[in-house]
């Protein structure tokens, strides 16, 4: 080590050049920020103005200070969506999670033959449209001439009703739901895929046989992948719209009543778009705080390669 | 929290696309003059006055709106129409946006329920003085009994009819030959109704139902609305301002109780498949498994070309009154127009003996000298159609424009909970609807 690298000069760039390179950057970013400044932030203010209004669209919004948040304290029908919207979530989020990973293990079998072919099926479904996925679901799920309750008949078990009981439409859109397990999956399938084979065969050096390999080298290295899942997962559930909008309008008997179709509701059926407006404001802090918990949470049970982030 | 962000940013700018009201306007604005300019057929630019026209048709839907605007813009050489259709489902909140961002359509389509909401607050131009005028007036009395009727708020007009339906029975010939049962005929009352559907009611050895009586659609609640006013009910006082007294009614609960005995206690009519908007999901009629069904004229010709079908169409039953209700959809001028005359001009050619023409190959036409000179009026199918317009009762609607955020859901809920449930309660439900309904009325009108 005879020749110590020279100090490289830190020389400021000349006046014209820093603003050639100021000019050439604010050129480039400006699609992304015109789109931000005009599409996302200037109506997420405005809606949360909006929220504070009595406003039908039709005439100009009059204040009402914080009486929209105020109703919906006393608004059933508030509780009744919130309810529904956490339950699905609770049933839908783990089930995704555990479900997902199943299915990217099995993906994960190189030495099957088609496997490719496989994982496309696996994935095809979340290219699908929204709503011609639920319609053939609503056929599935026909009391008498669905092929699920055919399918339960053969054995002589009586299907439920499932999309025109209260009782299991809400368990019907969540079975509905898990055909779009793929996309999880895969991204699952990534994670597996990055963990290096030389913590395996350390693993097999020590003696561990598969499913301690699993416990104790594929979940710890596949954490920060459930991490990010998690949290997708989390925020999607809570939208969810589209299936309960075309399957069972939120019905029978408002159980499958999800905030954002109440939501879409008070705002393009019943004209209230103040009140529509702060019930976006409040699904956006609910979504807000269960996500930064789930942050929070990550530096108990999420392991890094190198430092936490 | 990167990733999570444009998401949520995105539902939340569903909501708001109407806040930037300038902007869009502007951009309309835009649009509108590259068409002009930028039109193929060869007329000196400036001359023509381009209209706008919103409408939630769709598809097939559309060709009626191109042929009549073809036959228009031939006779009008100055007017050049441009067709805007929004899939259905977001029509409303497509023209909502528009209007809130002060640019509009000239006209706009809009459904029977929908009319109370938007004339109240302006969006409309009332048509009378046009319907009067010298240059174009528009002779009122060509239309058939209780079509024009939707239009108005408050007595005066403020559109004019494009389609409508009524209700009527479907009935599948084939089912009742077999069984040996008489065509319904005019005049047939509920317990007619009640001893047909029983009669062609036809259960297995171990009492599985095989054929049913009558496909009836669920929780629709404005087709109950039909129940109600044959019961002699209505659902709201006529200020628009009570639904406790009426909803909870009499009338409305003897409505309510037949509706559910036809599921229940007698058992003629298949359970739902469904809970969706129209109580839909049953398919034992187009299956010739339900010898009739209750609904609109919308699936008619499908129905006519299903060989498990052989179609008839009979008048509503009376019950305590012989009654009906319509479905309607209507254009009227955007009270933001730049152009009223010539939206005018091409309003009363479109929903006028002209567009009828058009319109009576793909709906019930509006105009009687259409309907009879075309073999409708004395068609033994169609011909039963245009008779119920003689027998309509108001629907709710018209008396209150809250009635859909209001008694509408709880109407429904009532609805739902006697067809779920076989012991429910009917006099108990529909106080509790009607309190619930009084209330939402008077927290929205607070």
């Amino acid at each position: 080590m005879t020749n110590t690298p020279t100090p490289r000069i830190q020389r400021k760039p000349s006046g014209r050049l820093a603003r050639r390179e100021a000019l050439t950057f604010y050129l480039l970013i400006s699609p992304w920020l015109l789109g931000l400044l005009l599409f996302v932030l200037g109506p997420i203010t405005a809606s949360l103005g909006f929220s504070f209004t009595r406003w039908d669209m039709l005439t100009p919004p009059e204040p009402v200070g914080l009486r929209n948040y105020a109703r919906m304290v006393e608004d059933r029908l508030f509780w009744q969506s919130l309810s529904v919207t956490v339950r699905y979530t609770l049933m839908y989020v783990p089930s995704e999670l555990i479900g997902g990973l199943l299915l990217a293990l099995l993906m994960n079998q190189v030495s099957v033959r088609g496997i490719r072919a496989i994982r496309t099926i696996y994935y095809m479904p979340s290219v699908l449209s929204g709503v011609a996925f639920v319609v053939v679901w609503m056929w599935l799920f026909h009391p008498e001439a669905g092929l699920i309750n055919g399918a339960l008949a053969t054995f002589g078990i009586r299907g439920p009703r499932w999309l025109a009981d209260p009782n299991t439409a809400l368990t019907a859109l969540w079975l509905m739901s898990l055909w779009g397990l793929g996309r999880t999956a895969v991204i699952y399938l990534a994670g597996l895929r990055g963990i290096p084979r030389e913590l395996y065969e350390a693993a097999a050096m020590d003696g561990a046989d598969a499913v301690r390999a699993f416990r104790h080298v594929t979940l710890p290295m596949l954490t920060p992948t459930i991490f990010f899942n998690l949290v997708l997962s989390i925020i999607a559930t809570f939208q969810t719209f589209t299936s309960a909008f075309v399957a069972t309008n939120g019905g029978p008997l408002d159980a499958t009543l999800f905030f954002v179709l109440y939501l879409y509701r008070k705002a393009f059926q019943d004209f209230q778009m103040g009140y529509a407006s702060a019930l976006a404001w409040v699904l956006f802090l609910i979504i807000l705080g269960l996500t930064l918990l789930v942050v929070r949470s990550g530096q108990w049970w999420v392991y890094y390669e190198g430092e936490q982030p | 929290m990167k990733k999570t962000t444009p998401l949520l940013l995105l539902l939340v700018f569903g909501l708001l696309a109407g806040v930037f009201g300038g902007c869009t306007a502007q951009e309309g604005g835009l649009v509108a003059t590259v068409v002009v300019t930028a039109t193929p057929t060869a007329r000196p630019e400036g001359a023509k006055t381009v209209l706008r026209v919103g409408t939630g048709d769709s598809g097939e839907g559309l060709t009626p709106h191109f042929k009549i605007i073809e036959m228009f813009e031939a006779a009008n050489p100055d007017i050049q129409v441009q067709l805007e259709p929004v899939g259905s489902g977001d029509y409303y909140a497509r023209i909502l946006t528009q209007i809130a961002a002060g640019d509009p359509p000239d006209l706009l389509q809009i459904g029977d329920d929908a009319v109370p909401m938007f004339v109240d607050k302006g969006a409309f131009l009332p048509l009378d003085d046009f319907i009067a005028s010298e240059q174009y007036p528009l002779d009122t009395s060509i239309y058939l009994p209780g079509v024009m009727e939707p239009g108005k708020w408050n007595g005066v007009q403020y559109l004019l009819p494009k389609d409508f339906s009524p209700l009527a029975i479907y009935y599948n010939k084939k089912l009742f030959d077999a069984a040996g049962a008489p065509y319904p005929q005019e005049g047939w009352t509920w317990d007619d109704l009640l001893a047909t559907a029983q009669q062609l009611t036809l259960t297995d050895a171990s009492g599985n139902v095989t054929q049913w009586g009558i496909q009836l659609p669920g929780p629709w609640t404005t087709g109950f609305e039909y129940w109600v006013a044959a019961a002699g009910g209505s659902l709201v006082s006529e200020d628009g301002a009570s639904f406790v007294g009426y909803m909870d009614s009499p009338a409305v609960q003897r409505a309510v109780q037949f509706y559910a005995d036809l599921y229940h206690k007698y058992k003629v009519a298949p359970p739902p498949a469904d809970m969706n908007a129209f109580g839909g999901g049953n398919s034992e009629f187009d299956s010739g498994k339900a010898a009739m069904r209750l609904f609109g004229r919308w699936p008619q010709a499908s129905m006519k070309q299903n060989p498990n079908i052989d179609l008839g169409v009979a008048p509503l039953p009376a019950g305590a009154v012989r009654a009906g209700v319509l479905f309607w959809g209507g254009f009227g001028i955007s009270s933001l127009s730049e152009n009223p005359e010539a939206a005018w001009r091409f309003l009363r050619f479109y929903t006028g003996a002209e567009g009828a023409e058009v319109w009576k190959d793909w709906a019930l036409p509006t105009v009687k000298s259409v309907a009879d000179s075309s073999g409708l009026s004395s068609d033994p199918i169609e011909g039963v159609w245009l008779n119920e317009l003689n027998h309509l009762a108001p629907r709710a609607y018209v008396f209150t424009p809250y009635w859909g955020q209001t008694a509408d859901p709880a109407l429904r809920r009532v609805l739902e909970s006697v067809i779920l449930d076989p012991n429910a309660n009917v006099a108990e439900l529909l106080a509790t609807a009607a309190q619930e309904a009084q209330a939402a009325l008077a927290d929205v009108q607070q």
